[in-house]
């Protein structure tokens, strides 16, 4: 509330006051009058928020978001690997890659079009049972059957 | 102080549904754009392709017989060349699309890209790959 307050007293008396507010933990280099810097600098004013502001929460989500992808990097790496040195190896590391890749995939689809706290426990705890079924699977396929590389390497070669 | 994002998003719909208020025409009157097809696009061979990775994973483990002997009994039915090629070619095509795409995610990940313009040509490109590889693999 306290930040709008700020926007509509900046926007009519100019950048000026800004400068002289002791609150303020950033000072802009330059002060110009034009509309479109009065509303750069406002929002840099805003996005430097000071500590009481900012209610301290949790970086899972943000370390998620990195973690996705990252994983995505590595399964686009895992490519060229499955085509050049196809192996156990790279059998079970495509099978946790792909496996874990589908189910924050499918995780996001889910946030998106299912809301309602019980529906929303409901349809991850199913997506759960999936991804832990898919990956025995395909462990189980890397195991007791030719594995996923030699897999692909027969589909294609009829 | 205040509700969190995800608070605020569940009291907004707990009570739209609960007043059972309709929903206005979004999807089924915006005209539809390059990059909007492109997005859901990314998203629909997303699912799909899982799911075909799931199947896979749960009929290994159900069925009886090993890879190969599956493979040759779909091979002994004798379908035509073409049919093969396309078979390989619907296979790919999803791969492919989801990869290429998934790259220009990436690219927009690291903050590039995001002008109209370049929103347009990459997804355009995106297209091209896909369809070159698609075929490049068909034929393999």
């Amino acid at each position: 509330m306290a930040a709008l307050v700020r926007l509509s007293s900046v926007c009519h008396r100019g950048v000026s006051p800004l400068l002289f507010r002791s609150s303020s933990l950033i000072r802009p280099l330059a002060i110009q009058k034009k509309d479109h810097d009065c509303l750069y600098l406002i929002s840099a004013k805003i996005h430097a928020t000071p500590s009481n502001y900012a209610s301290s929460g949790s970086k899972a989500a943000s370390l998620h978001w990195t973690g996705e992808r990252i994983l995505s990097i590595a399964l686009l790496g895992m490519v060229p690997a499955a085509y050049y040195i196809p192996g156990p190896a790279v059998d079970y590391s495509l099978a946790a890659a792909l496996t874990l890749h589908g189910h924050w995939g499918l995780g996001q689809v889910l946030t998106d079009y299912v809301h309602g706290d019980f529906k929303i426990k409901m349809a991850n705890a199913g997506l759960f049972v999936l991804s832990t079924v898919t990956f025995a699977g395909l462990c189980y396929f890397n195991y007791h059957d030719v594995g996923i590389c030699k897999a692909v390497a027969l589909l294609w070669s009829k | 102080m205040g509700t969190s994002a995800k608070e605020e998003m569940n009291k907004f719909w707990t009570k739209n549904t609960r007043l059972n208020r309709p929903v206005s025409p979004h999807i089924s009157i915006y005209q539809w754009s390059v990059p909007m097809l492109l997005s859901i696009s990314h998203r629909g061979t997303g699912v799909g392709l899982s799911s075909g990775i799931s199947a896979f994973a749960l009929a290994a483990l159900v069925l009886p017989e090993s890879y190969p002997y599956y493979l040759d009994l779909i091979h002994s039915m004798s379908f035509g060349p073409q049919f093969l090629a396309f078979s390989k070619f619907a296979l790919a095509f999803p791969v492919a699309f989801h990869t290429f795409n998934g790259v220009r995610h990436l690219i927009w990940d690291v903050g590039k890209g995001f002008k109209i313009p370049e929103v347009y040509r990459s997804g355009y490109v995106v297209i091209a790959l896909t369809v070159l590889a698609s075929i490049g693999l068909a034929a393999m």
